[in-house]
């Protein structure tokens, strides 16, 4: 078997920007069952199958090794699994969907500017309003690796599924763990980010699942796609 | 002696007469666990949710269980618990169970015996699993805060440095701080706090933002006065010096010890008994466990600040942790008690041990 499987993600503009990085080397993805359809079609390379699946299954099935190579943002890939990023190989980054993970406050605490301000609000929390202090995000693991990193340990995650940069007017929890690419959506709801508040500069990745089953067939069909995408061969 | 019959003798190690052992359910609520430590451990359990949406974890240790049952049944009574079985935590490769065993001695009214107590188990084990001259690493919590307490420097720091023991990344970026402090920060200065409270109520409003669920106006304008007064609130270099040099101060515990007491010394600091207690401590762990090697090391801490006086680890020959163990006077206060009340305790991870004895 040589054939192998692609993962692109199947929505918004980072579907049209990856279908895009194909299509200018000549490798034109086609939807035989329409553009609805969940199933592509390289036409140039008959051995590729390709698959339309959400970015964040992409991520996962990626660091599983269920599908061979797909294109998904970089911050689904650390958030997936803490292990996720030695799981996959990196082919190109590929420089649009661009966004930052941040830690951002309600601009009115105006006592908090750096990760060291919470870290001192966070300690004292507890005593003085008899719960933990609340962090909104849907980024659990990276949130828990940042916060630790700085030594903060006394908060809890409040899980956010959408509209993350609600949940401080809403009462859902006191400060947010977001992604932004401008900034504006916090802003707009009253948000600051810290000043050392950036967790991860993301970008859309090419990557290689390190966990797939690779033959010798396989990885050829790989590189000869991998080729004229310049990107790095996968050994 | 075959592994099974090692692991028999273990069991009779922590099930013999005074002890009582100790068998906790495996399916526990993890919220013990969050009350004590936030986030801290909330990456390494295992955690799952009943159909009702009630949470729950598999048993991250034995402490906790043991220490809450404990309270329950009189905290002031003395005890000693002994247990064996299986402990789950996240590793990186994957969810992992292992097999643990231990010792806690709650409440004992001679805290030296305790400790001398806890140290022979903590040799029996090691001598069933022919660990004959184990490699150990100690350090010393009363200690630190000793010195902390008796360093120069406006006392609003202390709690902060003291929160920071045990994160060497977190303790050397707030020195680090210390040692440069930033100008008074941006927003309404020179304002009173009155003005303050209410430029605050007022962002908070037009952002949406309920003025009683989360901070308040008043707790906030309250830290940023007091931020503004904490960066005038210079620590002295020769103080920042000193916590530097005290933290990195490692090595063979005769020599550690000896180099605190220099510093000490010379920056004219007074610790009172705590370095003669923390030479007594380390002298009956090296003694009664027949140490190879030790390594005081002055900035060795478990993160969490339940842990007071002794703590130590015995590694094996490929570093990882066989036995750890120490003194949390703090942790049946912070579970309910009325008052901190001794407590000492060691865990001993079986398969390591078994790999021990294979090697």
């Amino acid at each position: 078997m040589s054939t192998i499987l692609l993962a692109l993600p199947s929505k918004g503009r980072i579907q049209e920007e990856a279908i895009a990085v194909f299509d200018r080397v000549g490798l034109t993805i086609s939807r035989p069952g329409g553009a609805r359809s969940y199933l592509g079609a390289m036409a140039g390379m008959p051995d590729v199958t390709v698959r339309f699946l959400s970015a964040s299954e992409i991520a996962r099935e990626l660091i599983r090794g269920s599908i061979d190579l797909g294109i998904t943002g970089e911050d689904l890939i650390h958030e997936t699994a803490e292990a996720g990023p030695a799981q996959v190989a990196v082919a190109r980054r590929l420089g649009f969907g661009r966004a930052d993970a941040v830690v951002a406050v309600p601009d009115s605490w105006i006592d908090v500017t750096t990760m060291e301000d919470l870290s001192d609000v966070a300690a004292d929390f507890r005593a003085r309003h008899g719960r933990w202090l609340r962090v909104a995000t849907k980024f659990v693991n990276l949130t828990r690796r940042h916060f630790a990193r700085h030594g903060i340990a006394e908060y809890r995650i409040v899980e956010s599924l959408g509209a993350t940069e609600a949940a401080p007017a809403s009462g859902a929890a006191d400060l947010v763990v977001d992604i932004t690419s401008t900034g504006s959506t916090l802003k707009a709801n009253g948000l600051r980010v810290l000043e050392n508040g950036v967790m991860l500069q993301s970008e859309a990745l090419l990557l290689v699942a390190r966990n797939a089953p690779w033959t010798p067939e396989k990885r050829s069909t790989l590189n000869r796609l991998l080729a004229p995408l310049g990107a790095e061969p996968f050994e | 002696m075959t592994p099974a019959a090692r692991r028999d003798a273990l069991k009779g190690l922590v099930s013999a007469p005074g002890i009582t052992f100790a068998t906790p359910p495996i399916l526990i609520s993890p919220a013990p666990y969050f009350d004590l430590a936030g986030e801290q451990f909330g990456a390494r359990m295992i955690l799952t949710q009943g159909t009702d949406g009630t949470e729950f974890c598999l048993r991250p240790d034995f402490t906790l269980p043991i220490a809450m049952d404990h309270i329950s049944s009189g905290a002031a009574t003395p005890a000693a618990y002994g247990y064996l079985g299986p402990v789950f935590r996240q590793r990186a490769e994957g969810p992992a169970e292992f097999v643990q065993g231990g010792m806690e001695l709650l409440a004992l009214p001679d805290a030296g015996a305790a400790l001398d107590r806890i140290i022979a188990f903590a040799r029996a084990v090691l001598d069933l699993y022919g660990v004959v001259t184990p490699h150990m690493r100690v350090g010393d919590i009363d200690l630190f805060e000793t010195l902390l307490a008796a360093c120069d420097m406006p006392e609003v720091w202390r709690p902060r440095i003291r929160a920071r023991f045990g994160h060497p990344e977190a303790m050397a970026a707030l020195l680090d701080r210390l040692a440069s402090p930033h100008g008074a920060p941006e927003g309404p200065a020179g304002m009173k706090l009155d003005d303050i409270i209410d430029w605050v109520g007022e962002l908070m409003l037009s952002n949406g933002l309920s003025l009683t669920e989360s901070r308040s106006p008043e707790e906030i304008a309250r830290r940023y006065v007091e931020k503004q007064a904490l960066e005038a609130a210079h620590v002295p270099a020769p103080t920042i010096a000193l916590l530097r040099d005290y933290l990195a101060i490692s090595g063979p515990a005769a020599e550690a010890l000896a180099a605190i007491d220099r510093l000490a010394r010379a920056s004219a600091l007074d610790l009172g008994d705590a370095l003669a207690k923390a030479e007594t401590r380390v002298a009956a762990l090296q003694t009664g466990l027949a140490a190879g090697s030790l390594v005081f090391d002055a900035g060795f801490s478990p993160r969490l600040d339940y842990y007071t006086g002794l703590t130590f680890e015995v590694t094996g020959r490929r570093g990882e942790v066989l036995v750890s163990g120490g003194q949390y006077d703090r942790l049946l206060r912070r579970l309910g008690a009325a008052r901190d009340i001794p407590a000492v305790g060691c865990a001993v991870w079986a398969e390591r041990l078994d790999e021990e004895v294979a090697r």
